[in-house]
């Protein structure tokens, strides 16, 4: 059937509301590519075919869904329970029949497998009391966890598209711009421009044909909630698409998918399918005479495909090299048409916006950030994984509370936000607001949401390093700046990780660093030198020791670095296990020994060591020692 | 007609130019690489930038901008000599010399901004191209699009496909020609050229059995310009006898 | 061009097929042209250049820049291990250097019988399992080099 009128979307929306309320108990295994990895899937199919067999979907109306990512990635494959609002962690295929048995039929709980808080051990049945839950307000991420991703219904009877009914039915394209303005609503790709600027700046470009764009090219390493709002609620990010083609007059549109999400490209394509089956995509959307419809590309592996105008270039089957800006894309983007390109997690926030009322939106957040923004907390934290919450939450508060604090409870470091575009930040501004701004002031940014955190086994020099490596790889080589100054950048690195530095390297660093910043033609090679420069600022101090003492105070170096084992060593015999080189000597219950010339310095040994017997010290100490 | 200010001058240029323009008319001379008259601008070298304010922002906020490719305003003020322009231009000759160490053209324009020696790592593999990105430009304004780069980042190469002779080139010389540092190598006779490691037959003239140019850019542009391939195969200076000769006949009317 | 084996252009006549032929098309072409071939046979390129009435030198251009494309034959099973943020400080390193110890391989080689490559890839997006390693299409969480030989036991299927 296809919805031709706003009577017959709410009658659409009342019969999948039905439908949903007809499963008087749902079950809700996440099957998000974190918990894909840890055997979700087969967890899934366990609950179908133990329900088929004792007919309990029949008989108690019970529903098993595959939703999208729960967002709590490091407790899975995760299982949630409907009315009861249970959760179960870290379930495995063979447990799901005495969960049947016991939780489902008999009403009781398995307390093996509620989440154990890691702060005072308690165990916590209720979604809704786990702290990483609870404090959590999710808008983009609205329903992601409770549907099931491939099914249009279940999305609907969560409220997909009635934004879009509002907007066609009920508002004209000027009303819906006042709105997006009204909400306050940046761009959560990581520039944080305002939406509604954007908007009316291609609204009022000359010409009959423009289009709008989805940028899903996540490219910072450790931000992955673009990628679960595609896979675990993709008509989200549809319907902020067409809200907003309507809103600017447009009615092409594509969804650029990087290469390497090939779930979010197949659950996108599915949604698109459905839509346009049912008449919420195409031609005449919903009968208002609205015509929009959306292609997915799929990237090639570029991280430099994720800046708007290489993004178009590879839309357009070329090489992803951006231009400059000077006139901006809202005028001549795509095929040099006027063109609006937005992140995913702003497209999936627009729904909701439309339905509640830019001031529902705007009343979260800060004065300059409003509204709530994704994050994925990963690293040496306890509990990694997606969460969404209002701007201006504090670092402590997402670190600590919701995060659980720091892995193995070793000392904090520094929390590493915006990709290689941002910077590092030290414990003494852990109390710093979450929004734009701040992130800036304090010489990082907000980019996509990715906040790494990182403990003392964290080299800072590394860091940067990594960055820098990562940057050289990715340069699409158009301009001297970026291609000659990264690689040069790298080589400088590489001298000090190497114990190689010498007097003058931080200087050379510095003025590379200026040039790049003011020379290189696009953000990648402008914020390059970002992630050096912030930990130039808060740990110069690590840097002075790997010029002047060949040093690498974390340990993590290894050029630099030995270890060696402690006499409070009680022999448990757990390291030569994971020694790669077989460099580690001893019997059990006696004190092992580590041969110098076999060990590579990778740190296997200490990561599992229960007493904290090996420590790391620098390597010319050897050479010293054998002089002596 | 937009009037801007480049440094300190006032100047009046047409509509639809870009800085760089204005500074020459200026009289002022901004250094480029990657920038071509009669090629869209690319604005990849950066050595062109300058320090450019609009209108309407504080008189003291200036913005780092590519000459080359960035439009006029009224009213704007462009500063070519500022501090940060020249260090920038500095850091990015550093660079290129880095990378192209024996190359005449980046030494000279290295040495008139004081950079003599490189400050960084020098490349290990000789090399004269500086990815200014004209040749493969050149060849695809003309139609041909035989050569591309390829690779990205620092392994960014011009090469043709699969490193081997490109089907498509028809010998025209335009990337040898506008390469600034002289780096494609090719060699020509009456009898044969070679380039990018493919030959080509020359179209002689039949008179003076000089070489004019060869076959394959005879076809290319016969094919899309209608006019006949017996053109191509006569020399202009046998061109402007066969005309000449046509003065002959021509009288005086009193 | 001489050197590649013949390859059979009928998959590449119906990927083709199911595209517009112009311009914008050739990155999707060349994503499905890889899934078939498992690489980009240069023919197929020429084909593709052809079709689509893009230069050949655009293709080759396109081909070479973005790090999905191989333009030699890959191993039956790619094993990709994440090279992202949160992996390199959870030991991402450690699992390229124990796969070296186990294949003989680095990073973008092929071993000599076609089995494997060994790739290292940008961030996965799966950051709360870091390290995570694919092997074929399974993705491996929280992966440990002591588990490498079970990895790559398991082999490339979603259903193991």
């Amino acid at each position: 059937m296809r919805i031709e009128s706003s009577d017959q979307f709410k009658a659409y929306h009342a019969e999948a509301r039905t439908r949903d309320e007809g499963l008087t108990r749902k079950i809700l295994v996440c099957c998000g590519t974190g918990c894909l990895a840890t055997g979700a899937k087969e967890v899934a199919e366990a609950f179908v075919h133990e329900i088929e067999d004792r007919k309990l979907d029949v008989e108690v109306g019970l529903g098993v869904k595959s939703t999208g990512c729960h967002g709590f990635c490091e407790r899975g494959p995760l299982v949630a329970f409907l009315p009861e609002g249970l959760l179960y962690t870290k379930v495995k295929a063979k447990k799901v029949p005495e969960i049947i048995e016991k939780t489902i039929i008999g009403r009781e709980l398995i307390p093996g497998l509620l989440y154990k808080n890691p702060v005072n051990k308690e165990r916590i049945a209720a979604y809704d009391e786990i702290p990483f839950y609870k404090n959590q307000v999710r808008v983009a991420m609205r329903n992601i966890g409770r549907i099931d991703p491939t099914d249009l219904m279940d999305a609907v009877a969560h409220d997909a598209y009635a934004g879009l009914a509002k907007a066609l039915f009920e508002m004209t394209p000027d009303e819906v711009l006042d709105e997006v303005e009204t909400s306050g609503q940046r761009g959560r790709g990581g520039a944080g421009f305002n939406t509604a600027r954007k908007w009316r700046s291609c609204k009022s470009a000359p010409g009959d044909r423009r289009f709008v764009l989805c940028n899903g090219d996540e490219g910072d390493p450790g931000a992955f909630k673009d990628r679960s709002i595609m896979e675990g609620d993709p008509h989200s990010v549809l319907e902020g698409m067409i809200i907003g083609a309507y809103a600017l007059g447009a009615h092409e549109g594509y969804i650029y998918v990087r290469d390497e999400y090939p779930l979010a490209v197949v659950n996108l394509q599915l949604a698109i399918i459905e839509a346009r089956k049912v008449g919420l995509l195409g031609e005449n959307i919903m009968g208002s005479g609205f015509d929009f419809d959306i292609q997915i590309s799929r990237g090639g592996g570029a991280f430099v495909c994720g800046e708007s105008s290489a993004l178009m270039r590879s839309l357009a089957g070329m090489t992803g090299e951006p231009r400059a800006k000077y006139v901006h894309s809202t005028a001549k983007g795509l095929f040099d048409l006027p063109t609006v390109l937005n992140n995913v997690e702003t497209w999936a926030g627009i729904g909701a916006i439309v339905h509640h009322g830019g001031a529902w939106f705007a009343a979260m957040g800060t004065d300059k950030s409003k509204g709530t923004k994704a994050f994925s907390l990963v690293g040496k934290v306890k509990n990694t994984g997606l969460i969404e919450l209002p701007m201006g939450t504090t670092l402590r508060h997402i670190i600590y509370d919701i995060g659980g604090g720091v892995l193995k409870d070793r000392p904090f470091k520094a929390v590493q936000t915006g990709g290689p575009s941002g910077g590092c930040i030290p414990e003494e501004l852990l109390d710093l607001p979450v929004d734009y701004e701040k992130l800036t002031e304090a010489g990082s940014m907000m980019g996509s949401g990715g906040m790494i955190v990182m403990d003392d086994r964290t080299c800072m020099v590394d860091v940067a390093r990594y960055f820098i490596a990562f940057l050289t790889e990715e340069s699409c080589g158009k301009c001297t700046p970026c291609r000659e100054g990264l690689k040069q950048m790298l080589g400088l690195y590489d001298r000090l990780i190497e114990g190689r530095g010498t007097d003058g390297d931080i200087e050379k660093i510095e003025a590379l660093a200026a040039g790049m910043q003011l020379g290189s033609l696009c953000e990648l090679g402008k914020s390059a030198p970002n992630p050096v420069l912030s930990t130039l600022k808060y740990f110069r101090s690590e840097y002075e020791a790997h010029i002047k003492d060949h040093a690498c105070p974390a340990g993590i170096c290894r050029e630099i670095t030995a270890f060696e084992i402690m006499p409070d060593c009680d022999g448990c015999h757990a390291c030569p296990k994971v020694c790669p080189t077989d460099a580690i000597a001893g019997t059990k219950k006696e004190l092992h020994v580590i041969d110098h010339e076999a060990c590579i310095s990778c740190g296997a040994c200490l990561d599992v060591c229960p007493t904290d017997s090996i420590r790391t010290f620098p390597k010319i100490e050897l050479a010293a020692e054998e002089v002596v | 007609m937009p009037t801007l200010t480049v440094n300190g001058r006032k100047v009046t240029v047409g509509d639809d130019v870009y800085i760089l323009e204005a500074c020459r008319a200026a009289g002022v001379e901004v250094p480029t690489l990657c920038n071509f008259d009669g090629l869209e601008p690319w604005g990849g070298c950066r050595l062109c930038v300058v320090d450019m304010s609009l209108e309407k922002w504080d008189d003291d906020w200036f913005k780092l901008v590519t000459a080359c490719n960035h439009p006029v305003e009224e009213g704007m003020t462009v500063v070519t000599d500022s501090e940060r322009v020249l260090a920038t231009r500095r850091v990015v000759l550093d660079l290129l010399l880095a990378r192209c160490p024996d190359t005449p053209l980046i030494q000279r324009l290295a040495a008139e901004l004081g950079v003599d020696e490189t400050s960084y790592e020098k490349n290990p593999e000789h090399t004269d191209c500086i990815l200014c990105g004209l040749c493969t430009r050149v060849c695809d304004h003309i139609g041909v699009s035989a050569i591309a780069s390829t690779d990205r980042g620092w392994g960014r190469e011009i090469a043709p496909p699969f490193n081997e002779p490109p089907p498509d080139c028809i010998g025209c010389l335009a990337c040898a020609e506008v390469c600034p540092t002289d780096h494609i190598p090719f060699a020509t006779s009456n009898v044969k050229r070679t380039i990018w490691g493919k030959d080509f037959e020359m179209l002689r003239d039949p008179k003076t059995g000089e070489a004019v140019i060869t076959k394959a850019q005879a076809e290319h542009f016969a094919e899309r310009s209608g006019v006949p391939m017996t053109y191509f195969e006569t020399s202009d200076k046998s061109k402007r006898l066969e005309v000449a000769k046509t003065f002959e006949k021509l009288q005086v009317v009193k | 061009m001489a050197e590649t084996p013949c390859v059979d252009l009928s998959k590449t006549e119906e990927i083709l097929g199911s595209y517009p032929h112009e311009e914008p098309s050739l990155i999707q072409v060349l994503q499905d042209v890889h899934r078939a071939y498992n690489y980009l046979p240069c023919d197929v390129l020429v084909r593709v250049a052809e079709v689509l009435e893009v230069p050949l030198a655009k293709v080759f251009s396109v081909s070479t820049f973005y790090k999905a494309f191989s333009l030699e034959p890959q191993g039956d099973t790619i094993i990709k291990v994440c090279m992202g943020t949160a992996c390199h400080i959870r030991g991402a390193g450690q699992l390229v250097e124990e796969l070296e110890r186990k294949l003989g391989i680095g990073a973008d080689e092929t071993t000599e019988d076609l089995r494997f490559t060994v790739k290292t890839v940008n961030c996965v997006g799966a950051c709360a399992m870091a390290p995570v390693m694919l092997v074929g299409e399974k993705y491996w969480g929280s992966a440990k080099p002591a588990r490498m030989e079970k990895y790559l036991a398991a082999g490339g299927n979603d259903e193991n």
